[in-house]
């Protein structure tokens, strides 16, 4: 019987806990008091975050394609496969889909051989999915893409505004702390079409309709500055562009976004009054915000509110884009990205390619290479024939599932690793069983820039290995220098080429954590972001306008399907469903409607319905709740058997490719029994 | 059965007893107490760890029976039980074991746990220096272990005061090799009083103003609705506690594996969910409520003891930060919202 | 303990405490989570959704049971769940009547005359009949119908023990209707049956409503009276008898809980102080009809 300290793994708030070992396996999680995130504190997936890890279906040899089948191979056999299959293609034919849920190490091994073993920039990952507008619209506002203050950091804060995230169901150790500051009198403010928890706990509630963020976020601007709570100290001293910003939100006035986002003029000058008029004010937000093909300029309106308040760089203050996996933030600085090397250096930018090329001894090649949606879209249309997934299962995760089929089954070789056999790895030439989160060493980078060890606490089953150790051998067969015997090594490498991981070492780790930039071995690591300056010197305002969704509801498709996560679940469930308990919790897929729309169809709690949009079709129960507002459905994303991707669009916002996940025209209908 | 064992002899004392059998102690695993399989490190028996020793005897997953099918038969194989010792095992956490033997040894008896109930020797340590969460003195069940234990030691400064508190304790102090254990004198217990009534009124102070009948009287006029509005449902507050003991049943693995039982919590909807989607504990402030009433009204009937033994971890772990003794959220502004949520 | 009566509970509580209840040395075999093996020797089709599963137990196993008892039974790699014994003990095989509701009831239903299902019991404590009146009154909603037919079945072979019999029984179509052929026997041996749809149809001759407004054909003395069904369904019929005289205490329900261990132990199937696995499934009408 004993005890391993390590790092939860499922959302991005990176709690601390023990795994309970008893006869080499793991029987159980409890919380860790001297974890700083998470205080001795976890929710219900994190205490149930053992319980995938022991389970029969596990992947535990490497299999290859013969015929309709997949067979047992070796790890020599498959390796080469993999490594002459994918290499043979020539390097723009090639992509590497990475993890989110893989180590920090792991992804900077993925991103290293695509670019230095494959010689291509195709490499990309969830975050794609989640977080690319919060990259692209953070890092041109900010100089850097990430949550700028500690989570704990919310308690000080006097106003938070919630925006398009569940929080207490999706990352309830940041809600625990947003209930923590409003028990001691913040005034919360929560923007979500549904009447989730948190909109239940909030002072007000802006239910706006979907697709029309930057309206209401621009009138709480526009009435922030009319009342004269804009901060015209920090404005001067410390942002550009802020006077353009004034005149755009000019005709955003209450009354206008009210015929715009359905929300009543007064809740919206309430909302602006409460976040303006705070001294420290808070603003989270999650893929409500994001998924969305305006989600670079969601994230911009946010920020522009941020900054037109000095709300940033104080306690209490400042943006949290919060991360849905637990290390879709690691991935992201190890340069999982088509156009960012690890620490955010531009591919396109010589001096950061000829460092890398010093660095990895080897030739790099110029330009971004694709993003995940368009690499599936290049497979579709044959200019992708090889692909490389590691712990993804984009059958069930991407937008518009059959093309996503149609382009996996086009292309001439596949590989996929993973810990479970998914509905992607059964269409791979090549299965790699991967060791699990329980099962290796490494760091995770969670959602407030907090780096922190995972720890092996029980050998992997049967032949599966650690992805590090596929990335390292792979990397060795395509030549690249480079010998790593442990994690440990690799995060040596890492911290002399990612400059904001430049102090990290296994050992500073220890026990304890580093929150990102650490510069140098002396720095403690940065809680919050932009104290005195803004990594580009002057934060940047940039006009933002509203744009009416790409698809919006219409006489045949009456009504908007939104996405998203239920709490006992994560993800497309791979890990969850096989939880005895968070199964039973949420056991098959749903869809959530107004109680109006419902018996418009016909239709009671628990009936069976079929819900249309212009891609698919799928039968599922009906929830009747009175927390979707009508005209609204809402479905999660979780369930292979009722994949609600097979509904959705993959339009994608111009500067992020984030497809538009949040919103489908759609129509309802009564399925005879 | 009394003796005196000298700080020095400690280790010597737990590498004897772990010749023979799996010792489980309190040790530092990076920088935080957890009990597990003593291999010789410094014990940490200081303050109480956040798991209960408990998981001993009711661990967070267990396997029932392997099951093995042979050509439409199965045959069923059950795990063995280890032969274990826990050292430094808290009052609250004995107080339990007290507990969850008349829940598990009532007819039917509950084989699984007895076979680990039989198998297991405990060796308690009374309370001298309570934690930040303790109130075990309220509940009767602490600083000092009354009864259950084998062997129940005292940290009286210079070594501990060892009390047998049955045949086999008598054996856990004669047993071990020779010179280990002193003669316990009248100063040894009477420095264990002064530490436990110290102790006792450190609790009495802080929280005396808990009791039984004034929860019961909350669980009466709570808001259990308001209350549940603010749970994150992350069912801690049973995961952690060491009187809770329900439990799941699932089979892992066709056509051969395993049928496992893991710890399960009432909070959770699909607890008490019916096939037809009906709940008959429906709403979250229902089912909190019912966490309590079984603790404070159904085990106290069912047993005769109460359901709770003061060990202070559920409000230690709770995600929402829900005052588990007042039961309410104590500031002025959620108080006024409340007002205008009726 | 100053306050130990106080009734924060919305169930009335019972007298038997277990208080100093037996310590952990206790020895039965039921609390023993290991199934026994039963064979499928038939299976038989109740309705569009329902089968009937005859069992037999290994040899030499004593497995005497009670009408309102159930087992646990197990699909090895499914799981467990409870299901009411069906035949009654004056009878050869163990039959158990399974309605498709999820993974379980499927698994046991995809299986084969031959095949073996885990079996675990039988749990719960039935019907009282020493305690029962000799005049009963028994009606069934929907599924519930499952554990009456045991109770019926055990009177009909019984039945000089019994007075005056009455059996109400109503179901969503005339293809819901469980165990039609049995009725004509259940007359022939001098019980009133009745029988009701919510939905008729052209086949249909018979009642058209619901199961309370079969009481009121009955002529029956104020005696004992067992149901089963839905909660709306167990209240109207328990109203209906209480103003025809019966007592309280002499309406027996049988409760659907969620449950997982059947014997008392995991918590799941909790009606206030109660575990229906042990202190039911079979409860008095007083007991429970807070709950309902
Ligand atoms: C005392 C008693 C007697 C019963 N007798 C019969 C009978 O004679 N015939 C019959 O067909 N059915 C009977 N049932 C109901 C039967 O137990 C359920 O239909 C069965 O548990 C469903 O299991 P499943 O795996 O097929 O469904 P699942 O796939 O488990 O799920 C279907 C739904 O049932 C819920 N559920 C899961 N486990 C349980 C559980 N242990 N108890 C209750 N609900 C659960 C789930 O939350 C889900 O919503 C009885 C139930 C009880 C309590
Ligand atoms: S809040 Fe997130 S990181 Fe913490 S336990 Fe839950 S899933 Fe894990
Ligand atoms: S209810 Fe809380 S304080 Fe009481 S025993 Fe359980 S965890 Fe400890
Ligand atoms: S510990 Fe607190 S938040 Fe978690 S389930 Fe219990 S009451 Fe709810
Ligand atoms: S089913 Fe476990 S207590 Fe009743």
């Amino acid at each position: 019987m004993k005890k391993i300290l390590t790092t939860c793994v499922y959302c991005g708030c990176g709690c601390g806990l023990y795994l309970h070992v008893d006869e080499g396996k793991v029987i159980g999680a409890s919380p860790s008091r001297k974890s700083a995130a998470s205080r001795g504190k976890l929710c219900i997936k994190g205490w149930l975050s053992g319980d995938f890890v022991n389970h029969p279906d596990r992947l535990s040899y490497p299999m290859i394609q013969r015929g309709e089948r997949q067979i047992r191979a070796s790890w020599d056999e498959a390796l080469s496969l993999v490594a002459s299959g994918l290499k043979g293609m020539g390097p723009s034919a090639v992509g590497v889909l990475t993890s989110a849920k893989g180590t920090n190490e792991e992804n900077y091994l993925f991103s290293k051989l695509a670019r230095a073993g494959f010689k291509t920039n195709n490499v990309d990952h969830v975050a794609r999915l989640c977080h690319a507008p919060t990259v692209a619209g953070l890092s041109y506002a900010f100089g850097s893409g990430a949550t700028t203050n500690p989570i704990s950091s919310l308690e000080e804060a006097d106003a938070i505004l919630v925006v398009g995230s569940n929080t207490t169901e999706q990352h309830p150790l940041v809600a625990s702390y947003v209930l923590k500051a409003r028990s001691k009198g913040a005034k919360l403010i929560v923007a979500d079409p549904r009447r989730t928890q948190i909109a239940s706990l909030a002072d007000i509630h802006i239910s706006p309709r979907p697709g029309t963020d930057v309206a209401w976020i621009n009138s709480l601007l526009n009435s922030i500055i009319k009342e004269g709570l804009a901060d015209r100290d920090f404005i001067t001293k410390r942002t550009m562009g802020f006077e353009a910003v004034k005149e755009s939100v000019l005709s955003y006035a209450p009354e206008i976004v009210e015929a715009i986002c359905g929300v009543p003029a007064e809740v919206l000058r309430e909302a602006a009054l409460a976040y303006g008029s705070a001294d420290k004010a808070s603003i989270i937000y999650a893929m409500g915000i994001t998924q969305h093909t305006t989600g670079t300029d969601n994230v911009q309106a946010l920020a522009n509110l941020a900054l037109a308040t000095g709300n940033l760089g104080r306690p209490g203050t400042g943006l949290y884009p919060l991360r849905g996996h637990q290390n879709v933030q690691g991935a992201c600085d190890m340069g999982a990205l088509p156009d960012l090397y690890p620490g955010y250096q531009k591919v396109v930018d010589a001096n950061a390619r000829a460092k890398f090329e010093k660095g990895w001894s080897t030739k790099l090649p110029k330009g971004p290479g694709l993003t995940a949606v368009e690499m599936i879209q290049s497979a579709e249309t044959g200019k992708i024939k090889g692909l490389l997934i590691i712990g993804e299962n984009p059958m069930v995760s991407y937008p518009d599932r059959s093309s996503v089929q149609r382009a996996l089954e086009k292309l001439e070789f596949l590989a996929v690793c993973d810990i479970f056999p998914t509905e992607t790895s059964k269409l791979a030439d090549v299965v790699l069983p991967a060791a699990s989160f329980a099962e290796k060493e490494g760091t995770f980078t969670s959602t407030e820039r907090r780096i922190q060890r995972i720890r092996k606490a029980v050998d992997p089953p049967g032949e599966s290995r650690s992805e590090w150790e596929v990335a390292a051998e792979l990397l060795r067969r395509l030549g690249v220098p480079g010998d790593y015997s442990s994690p440990a090594e690799v995060m040596e490498e890492i911290s002399s080429m990612a400059p904001n991981y430049g102090g990290v070492t296994y050992r500073r780790l220890g026990a304890a954590s580093l929150q990102w930039p650490c510069p140098s071995r002396d720095h403690p690591g940065t809680g919050i972001m932009y104290i005195e300056k803004f990594p580009i010197g002057l934060a940047r305002f940039r006009p933002v306008d509203h744009m009416e969704p790409v698809e919006g509801p219409d006489g045949e498709y009456p009504l908007l399907l939104t996405t998203g996560r239920s709490m006992y679940h994560f993800h497309t469930g791979t890990m969850t469903r096989r939880s005895p308990l968070l199964d039973r919790e949420v056991p098959s897929p749903f869809v959530e409607v107004n109680s109006e729309d419902a018996s418009r169809a016909g239709l009671r709690n628990g009936q069976k319905a079929l819900v249309e949009t212009r891609r698919g079709q799928l039968q599922l129960e009906v929830k009747v709740s009175p927390g979707v507002p009508k005209g609204i459905l809402f479905m999660p994303f979780h369930f292979s058997e009722a994949p609600a991707n097979l509904l959705t669009g993959a339009s994608l916002d111009p500067s992020s490719k984030i497809p538009e996940l949040k919103i489908s025209a759609a129509r309802l209908r009564k399925v005879s029994p | 059965m009394k003796a005196f064992l000298p700080n020095e002899s400690l280790i010597p004392w737990l590498k004897d007893l772990s010749s023979s059998l799996e010792v489980i102690a309190p040790v530092d695993v990076e920088g935080e107490a957890v009990y597990q399989t003593w291999k010789g490190q410094p014990p940490a028996l200081v303050g109480n760890t956040l798991s209960s020793p408990i998981e001993v005897l009711m661990p967070r997953t267990e396997v029932l029976f392997r099951y093995v099918q042979d050509s439409g038969r199965y045959t069923f194989d059950e795990p063995k039980v280890p032969t274990r010792i826990v050292v430094g095992m808290k009052p609250c956490d004995l107080k339990a074991v007290a507990i969850l033997d008349r829940i598990f040894g009532s007819e039917p008896t509950d084989h699984p746990y007895l076979a680990k109930r039989r198998s297991t020797l405990l060796v308690s340590l009374n309370c001298t220096d309570p934690g930040p969460w303790c109130f075990c003195a309220i509940m009767d069940s602490g600083p000092d272990a009354q009864e259950g234990f084998d062997l129940a030691l005292t940290d009286i400064g210079s070594g501990y005061l060892a009390e047998a508190g049955s045949a086999a304790g008598v054996l856990l102090i004669k047993g071990c090799s020779s010179g280990l254990f002193l003669e316990a004198d009248g100063s040894h217990e009477a420095s264990r009083d002064i530490l436990l009534e110290n102790a006792r009124s450190v609790m009495a102070e802080k929280y005396g103003d808990r009791s039984v009948g004034h929860l019961r009287r909350a669980i009466r006029s709570a808001d259990w609705e308001y209350l549940g509005r603010q749970c994150l449902r992350c069912g801690g507050c049973s995961f952690i506690c060491p009187v809770c003991h329900c439990f799941s049943i699932a089979d892992l693995g066709v056509p051969d594996g395993e049928r496992v039982r893991c710890r399960d919590t009432c909070l959770l909807s699909g607890f008490s969910r019916m096939t037809n989607g009906a709940n008959p504990l429906g709403s979250i402030g229902e089912r909190m409520r019912n966490w309590y009433l079984d603790k404070f009204e159904h085990l106290p009937e069912r047993t005769g003891l109460i359901g709770c033994v003061g060990c202070g971890r559920c409000d230690e772990i709770c995600l929402a930060q829900i005052d588990r003794w007042r039961l309410e959220v104590l500031d002025e502004r959620s108080r006024q919202q409340r007002q205008q949520h009726k | 303990m100053s306050d130990h009566d106080s009734n924060g509970s919305n169930i009335s509580k019972r007298n038997n405490s277990y208080s100093g209840c037996s310590k952990y040395s206790g020895q039965s075999s039921q609390g023993s989570y290991l199934p026994l093996q039963a064979e499928i020797v038939d299976i038989d089709v109740e309705s569009p959704n329902t089968y009937l599963i005859s069992l037999a137990l290994p040899s030499g196993v004593d497995f005497s049971y009670k009408p309102g008892q159930f087992v646990m039974v197990s699909v090895f790699g499914l799981g467990e769940c409870p299901i009411s014994i069906t035949s009654t003990p004056t009878r050869g095989s163990l039959q158990l009547c399974i309605r498709l509701a999820g993974r379980i009831t499927n698994g046991i239903t995809d299986s084969r005359i031959g095949d073996v299902l885990g079996i675990r019991g039988p749990c719960g404590n039935g019907f009282p009949l020493d305690r029962m009146k000799k005049d009963i009154l028994i009606a069934g909603g929907g599924s519930g119908f499952a554990t009456l037919r045991s109770l019926i079945n055990y009177i009909v072979d019984r039945r000089d023990s019994f007075g005056k019999v009455a059996v109400a029984y109503g179901a969503r179509t005339r293809q819901d209707l469980y165990f039609m052929q049995e009725y004509k026997g259940w007359q022939q041996a001098g019980i009133d049956v009745s029988v009701t749809v919510d939905i008729g149809d052209e086949g249909w001759k018979g009642n058209v409503g619901m199961v309370p407004a079969l009481i009121d054909k009955f002529n029956l003395p104020a005696g004992s009276a067992a149901i089963c069904g839905p909660s709306v369904m167990i209240n109207a019929v328990a109203s209906k008898l209480m103003a025809r005289d019966f007592d309280h205490s002499d309406i027996y329900v049988s409760m659907e809980r969620h449950m997982k261990c059947g014997v008392g132990k995991c918590e799941h199937c909790c009606i206030g102080p109660y575990h229906a696995c042990q202190d039911g499934p079979v409860f008095t009408y007083d007991m429970v009809k807070e709950v309902l």
